[in-house]
């Protein structure tokens, strides 16, 4: 019934009026292509978001059951530690005004005397006692860590200096040591002068085995290089040497920080814990039931977060259901009123197509690959503006996941600690894939057709004869 | 007898205008033959451009019925109009109409969108044509290039692109002065005899419309009784309107009393 029509003459013809008014096509262009640019953002930016939340629940997960597992050998272990924390933990309270550095949050080293070890061993069922010497390294680092109130830069230690007992029946039967060698060897009993040094430390100075580092103004031979694992226990820059090396490079010479305390068997773990509570307050004592309780406590803390960071996360969906459609409706709308506008002022045009004997239907389509080809382009503008300002519009328009939003700020692992400003938050980096962009030219295409339908559909159906009248 | 080409019959045009009927046309018949150049005179209001858009299926008679090359387009679905406005009819506008993102040969080739001639095929009978109304050289030429004569020549060029069986003309010299103006109803008089276009032309400058080869009169939407041969422009001697003398219709001045005719 319709006349074939000519797509090349049709498509020239709409690039031509396109380009007619050059300033009215860049501006509806430029506001239909930063629609776009938020269509495709968001989506990014929510794909980012979950990808995020998932990533952080599969770590959480792998970190609780290693932990699980390490506190399950580790049954006959009681801790008792001179100091409440282990490790540097920071902690930043919510209500603290921008800007502000933390006060306390540099961990107070305490230590006890190293003989309590040899008053602890005659306790019934002792089997052994491992002391360790924990110290700040003398050299510092300055680090970022973003709150919900701003950045603070702190000081921190550099690594960590831990003086370990090497009595090889305390290696071959007790985790003292990394295992996780990568270079060189681990230490061994009658090592003095050397360390066994953290990956990320040797990387931080580029040395390697065999090389001296400087440490308290002592020099200090590298024989091995392991690689920390992310969890608790060897997390951080780290370095391990003889416990008498440590005791007096760091002019502690009888201090220790803490005790791995061995039970002969589990039976006696209650009855040695009483004992060393009631006999030295100042000193705090952990067996593997607090291990478990604690375990337990910061698991029921993840899952909560986790369950904030999902009930965010659903919140963050549904603004961005609310923004798309209004981006959607936007594009519509806008490409509409502007072919309404274009119909209205070439109302002549179409009066004298018609005369020269142009159907219905060559008269809509002409006016339907206007509005597609304006979307069209506008959605290359999109694409462009998306794929540099995507996580831009993303942090302007959704709202921020943060998978840790406790009211301490902070998540104690036990062996350790996990920064909020670190590993605590999401990184959102919305970028655009290739499907997102396909998906915006179909967007375009779709939403270029749906406005300028009904224009089209009215220009088709004006009178020639009124039409040739308009002017 | 030359065969019909066109053919009103009883043809009635009632306007409603804020509750009061306006008769526009009233038991118009005319008949134009093949190769007919008929020119439609009547003052302003008479219904010629109503008449006119009836002829050239823009607008429906209320009574009365059109036909057209043995078509009765009276009768036609309103989707089906599109066809007989392409192939039976070229329209000239008294603004010319050219679309001015077009260049000349584009607009010629604009009415063949659609039918089945190839790209070469359009533009070789773009070509033809604007040669035929000597633009030529003026192809390339977009309106604002062109003179307001060459804008009409293209548009006369448009009307003829799918060979229709009538040209209808609406006061196609209306925007052009007097010479320019000439020069155009020259272009549709040769045409006529040359080509054998059959033409309808309305007006309502009578030195134009007697250079057709017909007169007809409209008044009051009504034909009137009485219609004239016209002189037709080709054997026509054009005289200056102030002192008499002879002029050709190339004169922008008169050659002796040296005013603008």
């Amino acid at each position: 019934m319709f006349v074939k029509v000519n797509n090349l003459g049709v498509l020239t013809r709409a690039v031509r009026n396109v380009s007619r008014r050059k300033m009215r096509a860049f501006l509806v262009i430029v506001a239909l292509g930063f629609s776009m640019a938020i269509m495709i953002s968001i989506p990014a930016g929510i794909v980012a978001n979950q990808e995020a939340t998932q990533g952080m629940t599969k770590n959480l997960a792998s970190t609780i059951s290693s932990m699980q597992e390490e506190i399950n050998k580790t049954t006959t272990l009681i801790e008792v530690s001179a100091s409440s924390g282990r490790g540097t933990s920071i902690s930043i309270p919510f209500g603290m005004p921008s800007g502000t550095p933390p006060s306390g949050f540099e961990q107070k080293e305490v230590f006890t005397n190293e003989t309590v070890g040899d008053e602890i061993r005659t306790i019934e069922g002792v089997k052994d006692v491992v002391p360790f010497l924990e110290k700040s390294s003398n050299e510092t680092t300055s680090q970022t860590i973003d709150t919900p109130r701003g950045s603070f830069t702190i000081s921190r230690p550099l690594y960590t200096i831990t003086g370990v007992s090497l009595n090889s029946s305390f290696i071959d039967s007790y985790s003292v040591l990394p295992t996780d060698i990568t270079a060189g060897r681990a230490l061994q009993e009658g090592d003095s002068g050397v360390v066994l040094m953290s990956s990320n430390l040797t990387d931080y100075y580029g040395v390697g085995v065999g090389d001296t580092i400087e440490i308290y103004g002592e020099s200090f031979t590298i024989v091995g290089i392991y690689e920390p694992t992310s969890q608790g226990r060897t997390e951080g820059r780290e370095v391990y040497m003889n416990i008498s090396d440590a005791q007096t490079v760091t002019d502690n010479v009888g201090n220790v920080s803490r005790f791995d305390v061995y039970a002969e068997d589990v039976s006696y773990v209650d009855g040695i814990a009483e004992v060393i509570k009631a006999a030295y307050s100042d000193l705090y004592v952990t067996t593997y039931e607090d291990r478990l309780a604690n375990l337990e406590n910061m698991q029921e803390r993840y899952t909560q977060s986790l369950d904030n960071a999902e009930s965010t996360l659903a919140q963050t969906q549904a603004t961005a259901t609310e923004e798309i459609i209004v981006a959607v409706a936007a594009t519509s709308l806008i490409v509409l009123f502007v072919m309404l506008y274009t119909v209205r002022e070439r109302t002549k045009e179409i009066g004298i197509l018609k005369a020269i004997g142009f159907s219905n239907w060559n008269i809509m389509s002409q006016f339907m690959l206007e509005g597609i080809l304006i979307s069209i382009i506008a959605g290359v503008v999109g694409v462009a503006i998306g794929s540099i300002g995507a996580p831009i519009l993303t942090s302007l328009l959704l709202p921020r996941v943060n998978l840790f939003s406790g009211s301490s700020g902070r998540f104690q692992l036990g062996f350790g600690s996990v920064n909020p400003g670190t590993t605590g938050s999401t990184t959102t980096t919305a970028s655009l894939t290739p499907d997102l962009i396909l998906l915006a030219f179909g967007a375009a295409m779709l939403l270029g057709a749906l406005g300028s339908l009904y224009p089209a559909w009215r220009a088709s159906r004006t009178s020639p004869m009124e039409a040739l009248r308009y002017e | 007898m030359s065969e019909l080409v066109l053919e009103t019959e009883k043809l009635d045009k009632v306007y409603k205008l804020g509750g009061r009927q306006v008769r526009a046309l009233s038991d118009v018949n005319i008949q134009v033959k093949k190769g007919d150049f008929i020119s439609i005179m009547g003052p302003s209001g008479s219904g010629k451009t109503t008449l006119l858009n009836m002829l050239g299926c823009l607008d429906k008679p209320t009574y009365g019925k059109v036909v057209l090359d043995g078509v009765n387009i009276t009768k036609v679905p309103e989707k089906g109009l599109f066809k007989i406005r392409k192939y039976k009819i070229g329209f000239v506008f008294q603004t010319f109409n050219l679309m001015p993102y077009l260049n000349a040969i584009e607009n010629v080739e604009l009415p063949m969108e659609g039918t089945k001639k190839s790209g070469d095929e359009k533009r070789k009978r773009a070509h033809e044509l604007l040669k035929m109304v000597g633009l030529s050289e003026r192809e390339e030429h977009r309106q604002h290039l062109l003179s307001a004569g060459e804008q009409q020549r293209v548009a006369i060029a448009r009307a003829l692109a799918n060979n229709p069986a009538i040209v209808l003309a609406d006061e196609p010299t209306g925007n052009l002065d007097s010479k320019t103006g000439y020069e155009i109803v020259r272009l549709l008089g040769k045409l006529n005899i040359d080509q054998g276009t059959t033409i309808i032309m309305v007006t309502h400058d009578s030195r134009i419309a007697a250079c057709a080869g017909r007169m007809l009169f409209l008044s009051d939407g009504r034909l009137l009784a009485k219609e004239k041969q016209g002189t037709h422009l080709m054997e026509k001697v054009l005289t200056c309107p102030y002192c008499g003398k002879e002029i050709q219709p190339d004169d922008a001045f008169c050659p002796r009393c040296g005013k603008e005719v």
